[in-house]
């Protein structure tokens, strides 16, 4: 699986080009001389996974700061023209897409995302997700996950969703506390969170995670403990912990600075994150990422995707794609959403492959630690020293030495083994012993997670004054 | 010299070396090239034609013995009126024609501006029609025509050692006070230079057309304070014009014509050097004795080189040529020398294989305050070597040598003549060539002495061992006589101020019923930093203050360390006084645990005397710092914000494992 991976790589060698870079939807058709370039090196990797934005809320959260559509209170019928014509233009984005001439893999994974994905009538559900199964295919076990807030639903339109094959959920519940709840401006309270857990569970749904949110405003220690207790009794498979980010152009960014009252403190926030992360392993859940956390075997398919550096679609208002190795997000305005579908449909852009924005290998190897570091698994750095070579790896080990004897950065050998620090440096040396020898680095939990920021900043500045040439891959 | 000054100042100040190739002293030049590039040289190039054509045929220097010769200066406190002045004569005598110069705030140096000084000097030729007084001899109707020589000073005390040279080609002065400021203390401290040079004081009461003037006031002043007879002194206003046509019928009358020898070998006395892209360096020099003609072979006498007089000439304002400069003249000498290092000011200059006593005065530039400079991104050495060469052309007064600094990096350490040296070194590095530095806190040159009898100038802290093998025995430290002048009603706070800073009265008086006129001994590393700010914020401004160097005094000093995690910083070790190194010491910890951000481990900054701890602050390891949220697979996002974490920290300087921001650096400096 990872070594797939790194394949973009191999096409993506060529120096950053000099010329400026022009967003996707403003450049006209890709040349075909790019596009016989692309062919006679290698092919990426097609995506088997779909990110597809459901932007509709009742009413914005007043620490959101992405794109949505507010509704207001009364829940949408299936003729609200606002989100039939918003879920046509979906569709027509899908199937404009350029596909390779390549027979496609089906889709394995499906994430819908919001905005409140669970506020869209399920016939227009079901149009999106056989939009996709005419466009890519849908594998038979694929995930399909679908973004649910509490209030938003109940037990008959939960069974729809199933029926159209949306097997896992993820629950936005944020907060077990009603006053919490209020002062976030979320459209639902607490007897809601309840009622919709035990719909979830009654409809058989085996999959399902609980979302929370740590630092609110005026969130004590107590109330996080008692969210925490509650989100375990519920005994979901998979819970993600967000840390409460306080975003510019937000209610919270007017009102409220970080660290400062009513928000917690740093320390109260670090100790907030900890007490996450205790609990929750305490109670069988693997804290396989940066802000989830799973029982064994449930980790959230699709978002390993991204943390594997893999490609995907995305579709809809201000999603990112990640497609022949090109990072690309859609607009964030309705009206200019639409135009780009337009200019997709008319050839006029062109989502994916773009010469001009192909990822350079320091971005490459960039994005790999950064996401990479982010998982409990961490770097694997034998795949990452066949892409990026030899002197990055002990230049990072180099950089991260000090962290390793702090405790923040943890050597881990082939079999997941922790190796001691003095063993480091020797270990990646000793080509002929796999065993003991030096195979991840990865942050600990929860010290270093909690200061990955930093962490991957230092290995930012190791990339970013790497000199040598990465080996350029001869494939002819 | 206005005109001159001008033109030059604003060479200086915008891009000196753009201007320098489309704009030329030499009048030749200027007539073949006639792309002018920019609103200055446009000027320049048409005054320039204007004054070639007009003058060239017209100047026989022989016409000049010494008799109608006359060299004088202006020197005055700040904006008293001495740049105007000095306008108005060479706008009176035809040198520029009126209007053409421009306005002087325009084209000075952002710190000339701030400080309005004007750092360096310059020189103009003017020619006057004038009867003397009671030589009735002459034809009634040919009235003698005086060749008069305005030799500019720098107008600050880092600069003494130049003015001081300026007035050893002077007979006189003019004295100029402003009429409603009365006496300043750098009117007192230039008076005194003059006064020692035995020179003619000719007293200048200015800007007697403001409302608040009050000439006889200053008269008082000058004849209390200067003994200077109040019936001497010429009113004027350099503004409307009162009064001027007095000044030169007075510099003639007054100030004596140089005295050299005309039929001794040749002494010249060289005043003043800058570097031309074409020409190479242009000395501005004053013959004392002899005579100079073109392709005259010169010796210098400070460093022994022999050179050929390619071009000579003077000053009118600008160069032009006129074969020779005989005794007493003032003029420039073009002789295909590459750097104004070898052209030292004060330096004798005389014909090669002849045998003179070099002219009394020439010493080498005295560095009083030092400190280093590093490039403030890093890896930029070169592009800062390159800059600090290209201006060290200019200003060979500055002292460089390289250093290295663990937590800085490759650097230099510079010696100025004084603090207003520094500022100006510093401004023009970055306006001049864009470079980016970070400088380390100035320190002045202490001298250590060990119980072996060695002794150890310190111009850097960082060399002075922490933990010495040898016992010091005795430290000196290098001290000035400052004056300060100011309403009486603030002594209280200023003699606080002088007294916090080791300041040793020496005299105090009262200039009139409202001014009082103090002496101290101070010692330079208490002026070096803050001092003036300090005094002007304490007296609303109305303090004036100047200095000059004096003798080193024994004082009880002790090297300061700063350490974080235990391990010193070098460029921020400090040599300080062993009574004011607790509150030193706790100040600057304080300050960095300001300025220096929460990091991954804790931070203990230190204070250190040898292995004593005298101040000590921790900062304590940064608890969180994660991207917890939902960004779906916009990765782009997330990248940005790590991206502009690394570039945050790519700017630090490292020491072990810390990082320092490069304004930790700057914080210090404000104040210590
Ligand atoms: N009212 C008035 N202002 C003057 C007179 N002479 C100069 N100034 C102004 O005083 C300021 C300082 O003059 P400047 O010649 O630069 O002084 P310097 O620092 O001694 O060279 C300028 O704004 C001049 O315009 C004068 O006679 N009367
Ligand atoms: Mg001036």
């Amino acid at each position: 699986m990872l070594k797939s991976t790194f394949t973009p790589i191999l096409w993506a060698l060529t120096p950053k080009p000099k010329y400026p870079k022009h967003p996707p939807h403003a450049v006209t058709n890709t040349s075909t001389a790019h596009v016989r370039h692309n062919a006679s090196v290698t092919t990426p990797p097609l995506p088997s996974s779909a990110y597809v934005h459901l932007p509709f809320c009742r009413k914005r959260c007043h620490y959101c700061d992405f794109p949505i559509l507010a509704l207001g209170s009364f829940s949408p019928h299936d003729d609200d023209p606002r989100v039939s014509n918003y879920v046509h233009f979906l569709c027509r984005e899908i199937t404009a897409t350029k596909v390779s001439p390549n027979p496609n893999a089906p889709l394995q994974t499906v994430f819908f995302g919001g905005g409140t994905p669970s506020l869209v009538p399920p016939r227009l559900v079901s149009l999106v997700l056989d939009t996709l199964r005419i466009k890519f295919g849908v594998s038979q076990d694929a995930e399909i996950s679908m973004e649910m807030d509490p209030g938003t639903f109940d037990a008959d339109k939960m069974r729809e969703m199933v029926l159209l094959g949306v097997n896992r959920v993820s629950l936005g519940v944020q907060a077990f506390q009603e006053k919490l709840l209020k002062a976030c401006g979320r459209a639902h309270g607490l007897r809601e969170v309840h009622e919709a857990i035990s719909v979830v569970k009654s409809c058989g749904v085996e999959n399902w995670s609980v979302d929370l949110i740590a630092s609110l405003p005026h969130q004590t220690e107590d109330m996080w403990e008692e969210s925490l207790r509650l989100t375990i009794q519920a005994q979901p498979t998979h819970v993600s912990v967000y840390d409460l980010q306080i975003e510019q152009g937000t209610k919270f960014g007017r009102l409220y600075t970080p660290g400062e009252f009513p928000l917690p403190s740093e320390v109260q926030s670090a100790d907030f994150y900890k007490m996450a992360s205790r609990m929750l392993c305490d109670a069988n859940y693997n804290h396989y990422e940066i802000s989830s956390y799973s029982k064994s075997g449930y980790e959230c398919k699709h978002n390993s995707t991204y943390w594997k550096n893999m490609p995907f679609y995305g579709f809809g208002l201000g999603s990112a794609s990640f497609v022949g190795g090109v990072r690309f997000s859609r607009p964030k305005k309705l009206n200019e959403y639409m135009n780009y579908v337009q200019n997709l449909e008319n050839g006029l852009v062109n989502g994916s492959v773009s010469a001009d924005d192909r990822t350079h290998a320091k971005d490459m190897a960039m994005d790999v630690v950064m996401l990479s570091l982010r998982t409990a698994t961490g770097l694997d750095l034998k795949h990452f020293q066949e892409t990026f070579g030899r002197s990055i790896v002990l230049s990072l080990l180099k950089a991260y030495k000090p962290y390793v004897e702090s405790g923040h950065v943890v050597g881990l050998d082939e079999e997941r083994k922790t190796i001691r620090i003095d063993d480091l440096s020797n270990s990646l040396l000793d080509k002929a012993n796999t065993k003991g020898r030096l195979a991840y680095i990865r942050l600990s939990d929860p010290e270093g997670f909690l200061l990955s920021n930093e962490l991957i900043a230092i290995a930012f500045g190791v990339i970013d004054s790497w000199e040598d040439r990465p080996p350029y891959k001869e494939i002819a | 010299m206005g005109f001159l000054s001008k033109a030059s100042k604003s060479m200086r100040q915008s891009n000196y070396l753009s201007l320098l190739r489309n704009f030329n002293f030499n009048p030749y030049i200027n007539r073949i090239t006639h792309q002018c590039s920019s609103v200055t040289s446009a000027l320049f190039c048409s005054q320039s034609r204007q004054s070639s054509t007009r003058e060239k045929s017209t100047i026989d220097l022989s016409e000049y013995p010494p008799e109608l010769v006359r060299n004088f200066s202006i020197i005055a406190h700040v904006d008293h009126g001495k740049s105007t002045l000095a306008d108005r004569l060479l706008e009176l005598t035809g040198t520029i024609k009126k209007g053409h110069g421009q306005p002087q705030y325009l084209d000075k140096l952002q710190v000339e501006r701030e400080r309005g000084i004007t750092v360096k000097a310059q020189t103009a030729t003017m020619f006057y029609k004038h009867r003397k007084s009671g030589n009735d001899c002459d034809d009634e109707k040919e009235l003698p025509n005086f060749l008069l020589n305005l030799i500019d000073t720098p107008g600050h005390v880092d600069f003494s050692y130049e003015v001081s040279r300026s007035l050893a080609a002077c007979q006189g002065v003019l004295l100029v006070v402003d009429a409603a400021q009365g006496v300043q203390a750098q009117t007192v401290a230039n008076f005194y230079l003059a006064f020692e040079s035995n020179l003619t004081i000719v007293p200048v009461i200015n800007k007697i057309d403001q409302p608040t003037a009050d000439p006889d006031r200053v008269k008082a002043q000058l004849k209390s304070m200067f003994d200077l007879d109040p019936s001497d002194a010429l009113l004027t206003s350099a503004k409307t014009g009162v009064g001027l046509e007095q000044v030169l019928p007075a510099v003639i009358e007054r100030i004596p014509p140089p005295p050299g020898r005309s039929n001794s070998p040749l002494r010249m006395l060289l005043l003043d050097s800058y570097y031309d892209e074409y020409k190479g360096v242009i000395c501005h020099v004053a013959v004392v004795d002899g005579v100079l003609y073109k392709g005259g072979k010169i010796s210098f006498a400070a460093t022994g080189q022999s050179y050929e007089a390619l071009d000579i000439g003077i000053m009118h304002p600008e160069l032009t040529p006129t074969g020779v400069l005989l005794t007493g003249q003032v003029g420039y000498v073009v002789s295909g020398m590459r750097s104004t290092k070898d052209a030292r000011v004060g330096d004798t200059i005389y014909h090669t294989r002849s045998i003179v006593e070099p002219l009394p005065g020439f010493k080498p530039a005295k560095h009083m305050v030092f400190s280093g400079l590093y490039p403030a991104d890093g890896s930029d050495f070169e592009a800062l070597n390159h800059a600090i060469e290209r201006l060290t052309c200019n200003d060979a007064s500055v002292s460089i040598t390289k250093e290295t600094s663990t937590a800085l990096g490759l650097g230099f350490r510079c010696g100025f003549l004084g603090l207003l040296h520094m500022d100006v070194f510093h401004q023009r590095l970055e306006q001049e060539y864009g470079a980016h530095v970070i400088s380390t806190v100035p320190t002045v040159p202490y001298i250590f002495e060990y119980s072996d009898g060695s002794k150890l100038e310190v111009q850097n802290p960082a060399s002075l061992p922490s933990n010495p093998k040898q016992r010091v025995m005795a430290c000196w430290e290098p001290t000035v006589i400052a004056t300060i002048i100011i309403p009486s009603e603030y002594m209280g706070p200023v003699i606080t101020l002088v007294s916090e800073r080791r300041g040793q009265q020496l005299e105090y008086s009262f200039i009139d019923s409202q001014r009082a006129f103090m002496k101290y001994r101070l010692p330079l590393r208490e002026i070096v930093v803050d001092f003036y700010n300090v005094l002007k914020s304490i007296t609303s401004g109305y303090a004036s203050f100047d200095y000059e160097d004096s003798d080193y005094q024994q004082a009880d000093l002790v090297k300061l360390d700063i350490l974080l995690n235990g391990q010193p910083v070098d460029a921020m070790a400090t040599i300080v006084h062993n009574m004011k190194a607790y509150r030193v010491g706790r100040e600057l910890a304080e300050k960095l645990k300001k300025v220096i951000d929460r990091q991954m481990f804790e931070i203990t900054i230190q204070a250190a005397i040898g292995s004593k701890i005298i101040a000590r602050e921790t900062i304590s390891a940064m608890r969180k710092n994660v991207l917890a949220k939902c960004y779906g697979g916009d990765v782009t996002r997330k990248r940005k914000l790590l991206e502009k974490q690394k570039e945050g920290k790519k700017r630090m300087k490292r020491v072990g494992s810390v990082d320092i921001p490069q304004e930790a650096f700057n914080e210090l400096l404000k104040n210590s």
